[in-house]
C-alpha cells in the first residue's frame, strides 16, 4: 500500500476538486437555482407591494428594508442547504465521497464555499430587485462606505451564515425527515447573529462609522469562530454514521 | 493464531448494531493477498453491512478491522488511496457525463495527472465498449452500462484493494460472463485482492479462492477453494 502523506497542496487541489464539481452539478441543475431566485423576487415584490399599499408610502424605510432582505436570505439559506450534503446522501454520492482519500475538513470546507458562492449570487439578485422594488431610504454614500457594506454588511454575514448552513445540513444528512429538521436546527444557530447583522447593514446604510459597529463585528466573528471550531471538533463524526 | 504473512485483511469480532437489532455477530476472518473472496447468503444475512464495514463506509459497534496492518481510525486516507468501493448504491452524478464523473473520482484519488487520466479513461472507456457514451450524462445511460461506468470508477486508481457489492445484479448472461472474465484479469495481471458479495453460487464456484456463507450476521460455514466443487453450497445459506 502507498503510504505516502496528503500535502497542503494536494488537499487546496482535493477542495478545488469538490468545488468544481459541485458548480458544475449545478449549472446542470440550473432549475433549482432559478427556483431559488424565483421565490426571492417574489417575496420581495409581494413584500414591498403589501407595504406600499397598506401605507401608501413609496419609498421603504431603512429598517423595514433591511428586515426584509434579510429575513429573505434566511429562508433561501435552507432552500439552499438541501443541496449541500443532503442532495449528496439522496442520490448516495455520499459514499463515493467519504471513501475517497479526502478528509472531512477538507470536503466540509468545499461544502461551506460552494454554500458561500450560492448564497452571494443569489444575494446580488436579491439586492438588485429590491432596491428597485422596495426603493429604500437611503442616502449618497462614498465608494468607500459601498465597500465597507458589501464586505461588513453583506459578505462578513454571509460567511456566517454558508458555516451555519453546512453544519446544519451535514447534521441533518442521516434524519429522515429532513424538510422538518433544516429550520429547525438552523433557526437556534443563527438566531444570535440576526440582531447585529440588521443592526451593521442599517448603521452601514446609514453612513456611520465602522468604529461604532465594534460590538457587532465582534460578535458574528465570535460566533464564526465558535461555528468553525464545532466543525473542526465534529467534522468526522459528522461525515461518518 | 499467529498472522499468516499474506493475510491483507484481518477482520476481528465484529459486531454490528443498528438500533437494538445486530447485523452482524463476532464476526472474524482474514483475507490473503491477491484472491477472489466470496461472502455469500441469503437476503439480510448481512453480506452488505459487512461488505460496508470493511471498505469503511459504516464503522462496526464492536470489533476492529485491520487492512495491510493500518486501521481506519489511526489511517483512514491511506488505506482510502488503496480501496476501490462499488456497492448497491450509484456513486455517479447523474447530471455528470461519464468522463466528468471518472475524472471526479479519479481526482479524488490524487491523480490529477491530466493527460494520464484522460488516457486511463479513454482505454477502460474502448474496453468496456463505452466510447461513444463518453460525453453523455450518467442520467442517459442504462443500467448495465452504468454498473460498467460504476466498476470503471473503482479501479480507475489501481487500488490495491476491491470491494465489489451483488456486481451481478441486473446482468444477462453474457454480461456476468464478462464481468467474471474481468474480474480473473484484475486478479492475475493487477494483482487486486477482490472481495465480493453475491447470492450466484455458480459465479462463486466459479472465480471464488475463499468464501464464507453468511446466516443471520454470524458465519456459518467457510470454504476454501478445493471444498467449493465438493460440497453443496445451497445447504449452508
Amino acid at each position: 500500500m502507498e503510504h505516502e502523506k496528503i500535502s497542503l497542496k494536494l488537499r487546496i487541489k482535493l477542495f478545488i476538486t469538490i468545488l468544481k464539481k459541485d458548480i458544475k452539478s449545478e449549472i446542470r441543475q440550473i432549475n433549482d437555482l432559478f427556483s431559488i431566485l424565483l421565490f426571492g423576487v417574489i417575496a420581495i415584490f409581494i413584500f414591498s407591494s403589501a407595504y406600499n399599499y397598506g401605507t401608501q408610502i413609496q419609498n421603504m424605510p431603512l429598517e423595514i428594508f433591511t428586515i426584509e432582505i434579510w429575513f429573505i436570505i434566511f429562508f433561501i439559506l435552507i432552500f439552499i442547504m438541501t443541496k449541500l450534503f443532503n442532495q449528496e446522501k439522496e442520490s448516495g454520492t455520499l459514499g463515493g465521497l467519504i471513501t475517497s482519500p479526502v478528509s472531512a475538513s477538507t470536503i466540509l470546507l468545499s461544502k461551506i464555499f460552494f454554500c458561500f458562492i450560492l448564497l452571494t449570487f443569489v444575494e446580488v439578485i436579491i439586492f438588485l430587485f429590491s432596491f428597485f422594488f422596495s426603493a429604500p431610504l437611503i442616502q449618497n454614500l462614498s465608494f468607500l462606505q459601498i465597500l465597507n457594506y458589501i464586505i461588513l454588511g453583506v459578505i462578513l454575514p454571509s460567511v456566517d451564515l454558508a458555516i451555519c448552513g453546512s453544519l446544519v445540513s451535514a447534521f441533518s444528512m442521516y434524519v429522515k425527515n429532513k424538510s422538518f429538521v433544516l429550520p429547525i436546527l438552523l433557526f437556534p444557530l443563527i438566531l444570535p447573529i440576526i440582531t447585529p447583522i440588521i443592526s451593521i447593514n442599517i448603521n452601514l446604510f446609514e453612513g456611520d462609522l465602522i468604529t461604532t459597529l465594534y460590538y457587532e463585528l465582534f460578535f458574528i466573528i465570535a460566533h464564526i469562530t465558535l461555528m468553525v471550531s464545532i466543525l473542526v471538533i465534529i467534522s468526522q463524526t459528522l461525515l461518518y454514521d | 493464531m499467529p498472522e499468516s504473512k499474506n493475510d491483507l485483511i484481518n477482520c476481528v469480532k465484529v459486531s454490528k448494531q443498528f438500533g437494538y437489532f445486530f447485523a452482524l455477530k463476532n464476526i472474524s476472518f482474514k483475507i490473503r493477498e491477491n484472491t477472489i473472496f466470496g461472502i455469500a447468503g441469503a437476503n439480510g444475512a448481512g453480506k452488505t453491512t459487512l461488505i460496508k464495514i470493511i471498505c469503511g463506509l459504516l464503522s462496526p459497534t464492536f470489533g476492529k478491522i485491520i487492512i495491510d496492518g493500518l486501521n481506519y481510525e489511526d489511517h483512514p486516507n491511506i488505506i482510502k488511496r488503496n480501496i476501490g468501493i462499488t456497492t448497491d448504491e450509484s456513486f455517479l452524478y447523474e447530471e455528470l457525463t461519464l468522463y466528468e464523473n471518472l475524472r471526479y473520482y479519479g481526482n479524488l484519488h490524487l491523480l490529477f495527472d491530466k493527460e494520464e487520466l484522460d488516457k486511463k479513461i479513454e482505454d477502460f472507456a474502448l474496453k468496456f465498449n463505452l466510447s461513444d457514451w463518453i460525453h453523455e450524462p450518467i442520467g442517459n445511460l442504462s443500467h448495465g452500462m452504468k454498473q460498467k461506468v460504476e466498476l470503471i470508477r473503482a479501479i480507475i486508481h489501481e487500488p490495491s484493494v476491491l470491494f465489489l457489492d451483488e456486481p451481478f445484479s441486473g446482468l444477462d448472461y453474457k454480461a456476468t460472463k464478462i464481468l467474471i472474465t474481468f474480474i480473473k484479469e484484475l486478479k492475475i495481471k493487477k494483482k487486486i485482492t477482490i472481495i465480493l458479495t453475491t447470492h450466484n453460487i455458480e459465479v462463486l464456484r466459479q472465480i471464488s479462492d475463499d468464501l464464507i456463507i453468511l446466516r443471520k450476521g454470524k458465519i456459518n460455514k467457510s470454504f476454501s477453494k478445493e471444498d467449493l466443487n465438493e460440497i453443496e453450497i445451497e445447504s449452508y445459506f
